[in-house]
């Protein structure tokens, strides 16, 4: 009677929470900044599925769920949305992008040139044991200044914008959408198909591990759209708003912020001529496994006839973190009513063949 | 005066947790989906702080039209101690304040998931259910998109052929809970998982019943009065679960949903799934007027075919009764 154990109504709530917050241990501001200095990358991926951008608070809510991540996001998700939305930033373009890593596939030397940055790319991945050894003195890598570092963040135009000088692919709009104007994926539902404008923010807060399943079955095959990664792009970004008043722009703080392009086979363009296809992907943090999938995925949906796994309806609905990750944990709860149910129509069906099997029975007897 | 003493007191959360705006819209939402009785209103479906496919989308409901002066019932599987249940209802509690009942008499706003009660709601009483698959046709059209043209164009063959499958598999249609129903003739709608015990209550209903559900983005409704028909061919009609032979273990009571449950020894009791309801049955307190009589007959006459060969008897010589409020 595992659901009558199950009951017990808001004491036995209330115990289960007290239980999981002992076992996890004291919850203070020194282990949140602990955190939040010593995991930036998960803190990004955190902040990308929650969609808010807040470091502190990513860190917090995986100090408070114990690096539980689908729990963190949900988390940081729950708050975001009571928060109201006070202005539109101006768009990130290339002049105003801090760039620390930037490496093309397309071509050997690009405008700017290839940036490979800070990376593990290269390094061997070899757990360095010492790290656990107290007799040995810590590594301390010093830290980046402008006095050890011959390196600086560059503004660096993006590899698209060459094939697009070059008519391989078609240009630039010059006068982006105004911010209200853009549908926003928190504020309205999305249907399908959707403007480009959801497709872009979905896959932008989409689940990592979902979007790398599907962008993988689709770089093994599946619909394979072959592609070419143009550019994948580390940045800090300014977050340039305009002040109502004045009219100035201003920065309100500075992002860590990343985006991937891919290319495709070409295909007839807008004016009717072959053009190049960009699969494209953006997001708050730095995360490129999940970027350069999205990318991949956004070109594979753009597809006349894409396979089944990566229509769009498909890829955002199921890669939605929040969405996947607390309907596979509901199963969790209480379905004895709609299992009585199934099992009552069982009953009737084999109660069925019983009586049927007996008919024929006594129909072979009177003959 | 300082400027403290006319500011608003601070509070971290918005009344009922949800923000105007997203108050605002989803009322509005509300309202198309009485309009259209049946009709899936996509609605942008804000995170709360409960995991999704846990009942945000009733929640959302819920905390949309809660106010001081309501009180709130919720309930899981027809039980109000089951743990998500007296979850959701300490968090809506916690942000409205409105005050909490068991009793299905005292609540305006029930918030429900799987079950409708077994006694009658009035029409100052709101039901809400929560919903995992708001789209009936997902069995037959994966797509939302596609089948969202289907409802469009009332193109329900799909299902309809699917009823008969079954019938040439099974000689009986196999959908346990969550029985496609038509609404007012119109749109084919999902009633949520709730048993097919509980499909005809949403018929005719006094009460408003709102289905929300929180990770697909649909809301919907059922207003009050409404035909509500499950499909079926008019030769092999819709049927409730058979519990014609069970009886609550505790109470005796009869021809109420019941749930089975499992003993050691292989055998099985049951027990009565509105536990409110058992609890007033139990304590021999008064009652509401039940959907369901003592002699399990449903209240709209002639909704439900004729079980037993006396009530056939009886329908083939009187006819079948009209289909109003008796």
């Amino acid at each position: 009677m595992a659901y009558v154990a199950a009951r017990g109504g808001e004491a036995a709530i209330e115990r289960a929470e007290a239980l999981y917050r002992r076992l996890l241990g004291p919850l203070d501001p020194g282990l949140v900044k602990g955190l939040e200095q010593a995991l930036p990358h998960l803190l990004d991926r955190v902040m990308s599925e929650g969609s808010l951008y807040a470091p502190e608070l990513a860190a917090l809510a995986l100090a408070q769920t114990g690096g539980d991540l689908y729990e963190a996001v949900l988390l940081l998700r729950a708050y975001r949305t009571t928060l109201p939305r006070l202005a539109y930033a101006l768009p990130i373009e290339p002049e105003v992008l801090f760039t620390v890593r930037r490496v093309s596939a397309a071509f050997k030397d690009i405008p700017g040139g290839q940036i490979l940055g800070p990376t593990l790319d290269y390094s061997h991945r070899l757990l360095r044991l010492g790290g656990l050894q107290s007799d040995v003195p810590p590594t301390v890598p010093e830290p980046v200044s402008a006095e050890n570092c011959d390196f600086e963040p560059q503004q660096v135009p993006f590899v698209a914008d060459w094939h697009r000088q070059n008519g391989l692919m078609p240009p630039r709009p010059t006068d982006p959408t105004p911010g209200p104007a853009i549908p926003d994926l928190t504020r309205e539902p999305l249907l399908f198909p959707a403007p480009r404008a959801q497709r872009l923010q979905a896959l932008s807060r989409a689940d990592t591990g979902g979007v790398l399943a599907l962008g993988y079955a689709n770089m093994r095959g599946y619909g394979a759209i072959h592609p070419t990664v143009n550019e994948v792009r580390l940045a800090y970004a300014e977050v340039r708003l305009q002040h109502p008043a004045t009219g100035a722009v201003f920065s309100a703080g500075r992002v860590r912020y990343a985006q991937a392009e891919v290319l495709t086979k070409f295909r007839p363009g807008p004016d009717g001529k072959p053009t190049l296809e960009l699969g494209f992907a953006a997001s708050l943090g730095w995360n490129e496994v999940k970027l350069i999938a999205a990318a991949m995925l956004d070109a594979a949906m753009d597809l006349p006839e894409p396979h089944p796994a990566h229509t769009e309806e498909f890829v955002l609905s199921h890669t939605e973190p929040v969405e996947a990750s607390g309907f596979c944990i509901h199963y969790k709860l209480p379905h004895y009513v709609t299992f009585g149910s199934d099992l009552d129509a069982l009953r009737k069906a084999r109660a069925q063949a019983v009586a049927e099997q007996e008919a024929s029975r006594s129909a072979e007897v009177t003959e | 005066m300082r400027l403290a003493e006319l500011a608003h007191p601070r509070q971290d959360y918005a009344y009922a947790f949800l923000d105007a705006f997203a108050k605002r819209e989803l009322r509005r939402r509300l309202l198309k989906a009485v309009a259209i009785p049946g009709y899936q209103v996509p609605y942008a479906s804000r995170e709360v702080p409960l995991a999704r496919g846990w009942g945000t989308g009733g929640l959302q409901v819920t905390l949309a039209l809660v106010g001081p002066e309501d009180v709130v019932k919720v309930i899981d599987q027809g039980d109000d101690q089951s743990v998500n249940a007296a979850n959701l209802r300490r968090f809506i509690a916690r942000m409205s304040g409105a005050r909490t009942t068991t009793d299905t008499a005292l609540a305006t706003l029930i918030q429900s998931r799987h079950r409708i009660p077994e006694e009658m709601l009035g029409p100052v009483q709101i039901l809400v259910l929560q919903v995992p698959y708001p789209e009936p046709l997902a069995r037959v059209e994966p797509s939302f998109a596609r089948a969202r043209e289907l409802h469009a164009d009332a193109e329900y063959g799909q299902v309809w052929l699917g009823l008969y499958e079954d019938l040439v598999r099974y000689r009986t249609p196999t959908q346990g809970a969550d029985y496609p129903v038509l609404v007012h003739g119109r749109y084919l709608m999902a009633p949520s998982p709730i048993p097919r015990w509980d499909n005809p209550k949403l018929h005719q209903a006094q009460h408003l019943t709102l289905l929300s559900a929180g990770r697909e983005k649909r809301v919907y409704a059922v207003p009050p009065f409404t035909e509500v028909r499950p499909v079926e061919f008019s030769d092999v009609p819709f049927e409730v679960e058979d519990q014609r032979g069970w009886a609550d273990w505790q109470t005796g009571v009869r021809h109420k949903f019941m749930t089975e449950l499992p003993q050691a020894d292989g055998d099985c009791r049951y027990e009565l799934s509105d536990r409110d309801y058992a609890r007033k049955r139990a304590a021999g307190l008064p009652t509401q007027p039940t959907y369901y009589n003592e002699e399990g007959r449903f209240y709209h006459p002639g909704y439900l075919a004729p079980r037993t060969p006396a009530e056939r008897l009886e329908r083939l010589l009187h006819g079948s009764p009209d289909d109003l409020p008796a």
